[in-house]
């Protein structure tokens, strides 16, 4: 075991002595609290709709009610409190998930790279590096990684994803803690990281688990510093890397020799009219080189996404005095394989006591290497750092951004657009921002003043707010009861729609916005979903239309529609939907039947194809009387119409809610 | 004014040609009330780019065969024309191209191909994540970009579109499309339908339902949305897509790239009005036994020649309105390495195939392969930014004129490859 995990312990305690000063002003009492749903014009069903569609992934049948007799303040006390037990996410999570209670240690050198894995096999000398790749599709090349894995207990980076893609489908569908889950889907998305770099793909579990769950419902600062010494963003953001411009530790005969090179090349360049505009590259080239150990990236990001916003009033001179407090702020090298372990045994051997006496700082796997710190004086939003402070220059801007006017106005604006609507008004927009100064950044306190306001409430109504795919399949799922199996299915059918959660490339994330997720393609794929999930064609998903209605078989198609209507979408106006459904009904039913029936009776001369071209005129005059309708069938037919609604996975029932999760009103939040 | 008639008209034309019964597709008819239709607008235009993923070796496909630099640099990855040494296609004396691309060498000397070489990004990372997000986002020192270039091309263009404007052939939208204009991602086209396992008759009543559910929202963006839906699944008609046939005497190669290349010349001859397209291929990343002019490389480099050149052949009449672009996002090292193969390094090369480009010509600022003369001592260093050739292409073939737009923070001069 390495030796920095032993004084882990030691730098938390001081970590917390630090922080004590900034310790958020909690929430005030939830008792007093006051929802002003009724200005909205909302009756309290409405507003406890309103409430689950906002702070949950929607609301299971029945929950409604439940809200409603519990109080709405107790539950959204109970959401921020976070703390209801999880027997059921446990359950679902108890088999399978190995990868989730692993430290960043066990995971990297568990779950490794294919890179990786082509290196430690040479090493091993099981295959020199030349025959696994020329054999790299061959059954014998298969086997032998197969073997070298299960002997060094070596798992597939592919397992590790899915594990992690899983485990967001179970939480989000199952948690009693849905605010939390809601809330950790949205801060994720702020800080955003991604699967598709190589070098942070390892990191992305433990950041959810480690930094942004647990700090979700607790204050901005804290959840800013986890995520800035978290593996996941040091390594997707590059800032592991950056080093002092001081430290130049490349080769300086040959750095002196391509500098010569390179101002002769661009002299000559200069002259000649023709070859402008590739002076121009080779100098911007030239100067990327002069800063090659400074990275940029990461003090951009943070002051532009995670902060201040573009127009937060930063300059280029601030990302780069920026870049400087944080060079140093790298990972401890953790990993097994690679130069990792090298780099590992090297401090190790000067000892983690010198190394901390030099101004090294070691968190959890945070590390913060004073040798490749910029020590220089900084100015920083027209605050002026003096040389040599180290680790805590990086802390000071952490705290310095957390505090800033404009991190207030843009987190606040950001919260409102998720969770009110697309184009927040001014009077809102202005009392979140007051609450985030007055309790320094508390989210809680930005919450209750959010749900305080009416425009929370009068948003209800308007529903302009559009599901995310994301949003849209969990929510179907929990309208539904439906049991997820394979969480991967959904995870299929969220790309499908356009959200590959956890692979969004930029560091901005998904945007938030209805006209995002809502296009040509992306919504066929909604309709095509809402078919597939109700009839059961998604492996893995089952559910059970004829229980949610405890097992009442309606009485007639009319009845039918009415029913699950109010059950997939509760308290929302429904007569409208339902007047334009019910003459397609109509002929969804005879269809499905007559389907269901062929299906049972494959061989039987009940059902036979012209049957059903036979009645097909007959089905479509929906404004046929009943009587006359079935007077006119024959006996074989009403045999097929009698059967129940709920029967086979193609029911009458089924189709008809695929219909409905596909339209729009099951679009719309 | 005659501009907007013969969209009209086109468009007409496109109904009819696919089978098309009902009135116009509402897309269609917006575009033609539109005051937004812009007056230059010339119907039909479109760009193609493919993204070889991975960072393909310039120096082995287009190799800078009489420097003896290099072929020091490179002794057992070296191929010259010489019938012992590889047969590359000679391209002018000192660059060239690889056997693989026998099938793409004809469009080289019938001038409609041009090589760019020493390609790059001002950006010097050797990462395949950062170098591929800088040049989609066309932003090569910053990742918080929200759009990519592709995307911001499209919402340059000034006039109003189908659904299938911009269309990628992958299953997740790439980085290039990222942004607020429409664009479309989709590995098979023959899932653009209402769709029903085993139950045609069942998903035809379904879709008749969301069609007018859809047209009956109060939600404006998924009332308009959903109409575009179904205009385009018209339009689109699965049925001629599943019995799609090549012209005659064309055969796709049965790869992935084959495949999306297909679907995008489907796209093209339907008049679904396509404008940008997008399609991926990999397998570049060659840090062992890369091979010359057979092994894991050249195999590539055929199916991707191949594929290029099917598709090109496929397009007959269509070809006038196609410019193909490739792009990839670092070159390798110019020193083979110790497995055979070789290691990120900085600049590669593009293709440029189109009948409004002047080809023939490999455009390079390439200077000797000496030691002293490379970046960093190891690379083939960047030459040509590879926004000076996006830019051009876009300019000339899309029309676009806006490059502080296309390409912010960028105030160079696009490469003059194309026919003015």
């Amino acid at each position: 075991m390495p030796t920095h995990r032993f004084i882990k312990s030691l730098t938390v305690v001081t970590a917390v002595i630090l922080c004590t000063a900034f310790i958020p002003i909690p929430a005030k009492q939830f008792a007093k609290i006051n929802l002003p749903y009724s200005k909205a014009g909302l009756s309290k069903q409405q507003a406890a709709a309103h409430l689950l569609n906002r702070f949950s992934f929607g609301a299971t049948p029945g929950e409604i009610d439940a809200v409603v007799a519990m109080g709405l303040e107790q539950w959204l006390q109970q959401q921020m409190l976070a703390s209801m037990p999880e027997d059921e996410v446990n359950k679902r999570l108890s088999v399978g998930y190995e990868a989730l209670a692993l430290t960043n240690e066990q995971t990297v050198n568990t779950y490794v790279r294919p890179d990786q894995l082509l290196l430690i096999a040479a090493k091993k000398g099981l295959a020199n590096r030349d025959s696994v790749k020329l054999a790299a599709n061959t059954p014998e090349y298969r086997s032998q990684i197969k073997f070298l894995m299960d002997s060094l207990g070596l798992k597939p980076m592919t397992e590790l994803h899915k594990q992690l893609v899983n485990q967001k489908v179970i939480r989000a569908a199952y948690s009693n803690n849905q605010l939390q889950e809601v809330l950790t889907d949205f801060w994720f998305n702020h800080f955003n990281v991604s699967l598709t770099k190589n070098q942070s793909q390892q990191f992305v579990l433990t950041y959810e688990r480690d930094a942004i769950r647990p700090n979700v419902l607790s204050s901005f600062s804290k959840l800013l510093e986890a995520t800035a010494k978290h593996p996941a963003i040091l390594a997707y953001l590059d800032n592991a890397l950056s080093v002092s411009n001081d430290n130049n530790l490349g080769n300086p005969r040959l750095a002196a020799l391509a500098q010569q090179r390179l101002n002769k090349q661009m002299d000559d360049m200069e002259q000649d009219s023709t070859k402008k505009n590739q002076a121009k590259l080779m100098k911007q080239i030239a100067n990327a080189k002069k800063n090659e150990g400074l990275n940029e990236n990461y003090a951009r990001e943070i002051m532009e996404l995670h902060t201040l916003g573009v127009d937060g009033g930063y300059t280029q001179q601030d990302v780069t005095e920026v870049a400087r407090a944080f060079t140093g702020w790298t990972i401890y090298p953790i990993s097994d394989y690679g130069g990792g372990s090298n780099q590992r045994k090297l401090l190790e051997r000067v000892g983690v006591s010198t190394l901390e006496k030099r101004g090294f700082i070691f968190q959890d796997d945070f590390m913060f290497r004073a040798d490749k710190h910029d020590a220089k004086e900084k100015n920083i939003l027209g605050e002026k750092f003096n040389a040599g402070g180290g680790y805590d220059e990086g802390m000071r801007v952490l705290s310095v951004l957390s505090s800033h006017p404009s991190t207030a106005a843009f987190i606040c604006k950001k919260i409102a657009t998720r969770f009110v609507t697309d184009t927040p008004s001014t009077d809102l927009l202005k009392k979140m921002t007051a609450t985030y100064i007055s309790s320094k950044g508390d989210i809680k306190s930005i919450l209750l003043t959010m749900v305080e306001h009416v425009d929370f409430w009068k948003s209800a109504t308007k529903h302009d707010k559009v599901k995310s795919p994301f949003e849209l399949v969990i929510s179907a799922v929990r309208a539904t009861h439906a049991d997820v199996k394979d969480p991967f299915q959904v995870f299929n059918w969220s790309t499908k729609m356009g959200q590959r959660f956890y692979y969004y490339q930029a560091p901005t994330g998904f945007p938030d916005k209805a006209t995002y997720w809502i296009n040509t393609g992306s919504l066929l794929s909604r309709m095509n979903f809402g078919l597939a999930f109700a009839t059961q064609k998604i492996p893995g998903v089952q559910l059970n239309w004829a229980q949610l209605n405890n097992n009442h078989e309606p009485e007639s198609i009319e009845n039918a529609l009415t029913v699950f209507s109010a059950i997939l979408l509760p308290e929302r106006n429904q007569s409208e939907n339902i007047q334009r459904l019910l003459p397609l009904v109509k002929d969804v039913n005879i269809g499905a039947k007559i389907t269901a029936a062929a299906q049972q009776n494959t061989s039987s001369e009940m059902v036979s194809t012209d049957m059903l071209q036979m009645e097909e005129p007959k089905r479509l005059n929906a404004r046929a009387s009943k009587s006359q309708e079935r007077k006119a069938l024959s006996k074989k037919t009403r045999q097929v119409l009698e059967m129940p609604y709920t029967a086979g996975t193609n029911s009458p029932i089924a189709q008809v809610a695929g219909i409905i999760i596909g339209s729009p009103e099951f679009q719309r939040k | 004014m005659t501009n907007r008639r013969a969209f009209m008209k086109s468009g007409a034309m496109a109904l009819f040609a696919t089978g098309f019964a009902g009135g116009l597709p509402s897309f269609l008819a917006r575009a033609a009330d539109s005051h937004k239709l812009s007056v230059n607008y010339k119907k039909g235009k479109i760009l193609v780019c493919l993204f070889q993923r991975g960072a393909m070796d310039g120096l082995m496909t287009v190799a800078p065969y009489a420097d003896m630099q290099f072929k020091a640099a490179r002794p057992n990855l070296y191929m010259s024309p010489a019938v012992t040494e590889g047969k590359l296609f000679d391209l002018d004396g000192r660059f060239g191209l690889h056997p693989a691309l026998d099938q793409l060498f004809p469009y080289f000397t019938e001038k409609r191909m041009a090589i760019v070489h020493g390609v790059g990004s001002p950006n010097n990372t050797r990462s395949h994540f950062d170098a591929q997000d800088y040049m989609e986002s066309g932003t090569p020192f910053n990742k918080g970009t929200a759009s990519g270039w592709l995307n911001r091309a499209v919402g340059l263009m000034g006039h109003d579109a189908t659904p299938f404007r911009a269309v990628s052939m992958t299953s997740a939208m790439p980085r290039s499309f990222y942004g607020d204009n429409e664009s479309l991602s989709i590995s098979n086209l023959q899932d653009f339908a209402i769709q029903m396992r085993g139950n045609p008759m069942a998903a035809n009543l379904a879709a008749k339902s969301f069609e007018e559910l859809y047209d009956q929202t109060s939600n404006g963006l998924l009332n308009r949305a959903g109409k575009e839906s179904f205009d385009a699944i018209k339009m689109l008609n699965v049925n001629t897509i599943k019995n799609y046939k090549p012209a005659e005497g064309i055969v796709y190669p049965a790869s992935p790239l084959g495949n999306s290349l297909k679907q995008i010349a489907i796209l093209i001859k339907m008049n679904v009005g396509l404008e940008v397209a997008f399609a991926e291929s990999g397998g570049w990343d060659t840090h062992f036994n890369q091979g010359t002019a057979n092994g894991a490389f050249a195999r590539n480099l055929k199916d991707f020649g191949d594929c290029i050149a099917a598709f090109w052949k496929d397009l007959g009449a269509y070809q006038d309105d196609v410019t193909l672009m490739t792009m990839t996002e670092f070159g390798r090292t110019v020193h083979q390495n110790g497995t055979g193969g070789t290691d990120h390094g900085r600049a590669s090369c593009l293709f440029v195939l189109g009948n409004d480009v002047q080809g023939g010509t490999v455009y390079n600022n390439i200077q000797s392969l000496a030691k002293d003369a490379l970046e960093d001592g190891r690379d083939l260093p960047v030459t040509t930014d590879f926004r000076s050739v996006f830019s051009a292409v876009a300019n000339t073939h899309l029309k676009i004129n806006n490059n502080n737009v296309l390409f912010p923070t960028w105030n160079g001069t696009p490469l003059k490859l194309m026919k003015a």
